[in-house]
């Protein structure tokens, strides 16, 4: 059998309930205060000090951080779920995300675990060649509570009529 | 930082540049991909060109948001939600973007202790004028202003 790694797949290959746990990432103080100092420049989110006085009573992780460590956790898996290909074609961007909260505060030290199932593949072609994958991603930390949720509509590229591809259609 | 008050009740932020040194520091820390990474790889992808992480995109029209707020003494404490968020096109290198804030007027009970949920309509354009992005977002204010200012 021949393995088909994620990045070698066409749009036509990925299945509806496909899930990823994509791995798990312990946030630091530091780069908890390095985050908030380069994209969200408050008291509150750059002084653990200051931050005992805020509404979350200490610091927190900015919500963009935990989102960004989740993109961060996918390009890794795929790279490793992907070995050897190095194709950036099919490897399509994001166009958009709905539902995404931000359940609760992430702490220095917290560790949280990133989840990703396909949940529907809209029938939409876009610029002739591209198929959109819909995923629900959450995230969860050390008391399995979670923290994070969101869809996104990721590109995937149509398998071309002329492919000579396995799995031909 | 300026933030004028359009009469239509727009609140419009000043402008953040993209240097590509920006643009590849958070792409190298949070989204590692050729075209955001790599001039090269970049003209020969979707984007065709070096551009900006979708994600600092939006982490940066937060900043705006919350620095606009802020200025305009709405005291601004977390985002919470986002309910939709469509990223419409690349920012490339050298692109400066901002952020226009159209206030829903209806208020909703927050996560957050001590704050009031505030919908909000965020426009992200860039210094030609072009939508980059659009976000439909809810950020908690503070019920008590005195709080976030507190030593």
């Amino acid at each position: 059998m021949t393995a088909l790694y994620l990045r070698e797949r066409w749009f036509e290959d990925l299945p509806l309930g496909e899930f990823h746990v994509f791995g798990s990432h312990t946030f630091s103080e530091l780069e908890i205060v390095e985050f908030a100092e380069a994209y969200d420049p408050r008291p509150e989110l750059t002084n653990p000090e200051q931050a005992l006085y805020s509404h979350r009573q200490g610091l927190v992780a900015s919500p963009w951080l935990i989102t960004a460590m989740w993109m961060r956790k996918m390009v890794d898996y795929m790279e490793v779920y992907a070995q050897g290909v190095n194709d950036g074609r099919r490897n399509g961007a994001g166009v958009a995300i709905n539902d995404l909260q931000w359940l609760e505060p992430v702490r220095p030290g917290h560790t949280l675990t990133y989840t990703y199932e396909i949940i529907a593949k809209p029938d939409r072609v876009i610029r002739e060649k591209w198929g959109l994958i819909r995923s629900r991603n959450e995230a969860f930390n050390q008391y399995r509570t979670k923290v994070m949720q969101f869809e996104i509509d990721i590109l995937a590229e149509r398998r071309p009529p002329n492919s000579d591809d396995p799995q031909q259609q | 930082m300026t933030t004028p008050t359009s009469p239509s009740g727009h609140l419009t932020s000043d402008l953040i540049a993209l240097d590509k040194g920006a643009i590849v520091a958070f792409a190298a820390r949070f989204d590692p991909q050729p075209y955001h990474l790599d001039a090269d790889a970049a003209e020969q992808s979707i984007f065709g060109g070096l551009c900006a992480s979708g994600w600092h995109i939006a982490a940066l029209a937060t900043r705006l948001v919350s620095q606009t707020l802020l200025d305009n003494g709405i005291p601004f404490v977390e985002m919470t939600s986002v309910s939709h968020l469509t990223w419409s096109r690349p920012t490339f290198v050298n692109e400066k973007i901002g952020v226009r804030i159209t206030l829903d007027a209806s208020l909703a009970d927050s996560p957050i202790a001590g704050t009031y949920s505030q919908t909000l309509e965020v426009d992200v354009r860039n210094d030609d004028g072009a939508v980059v992005a659009t976000m439909t977002a809810t950020a908690a204010i503070a019920a008590d202003p005195t709080v976030v200012a507190a030593p």
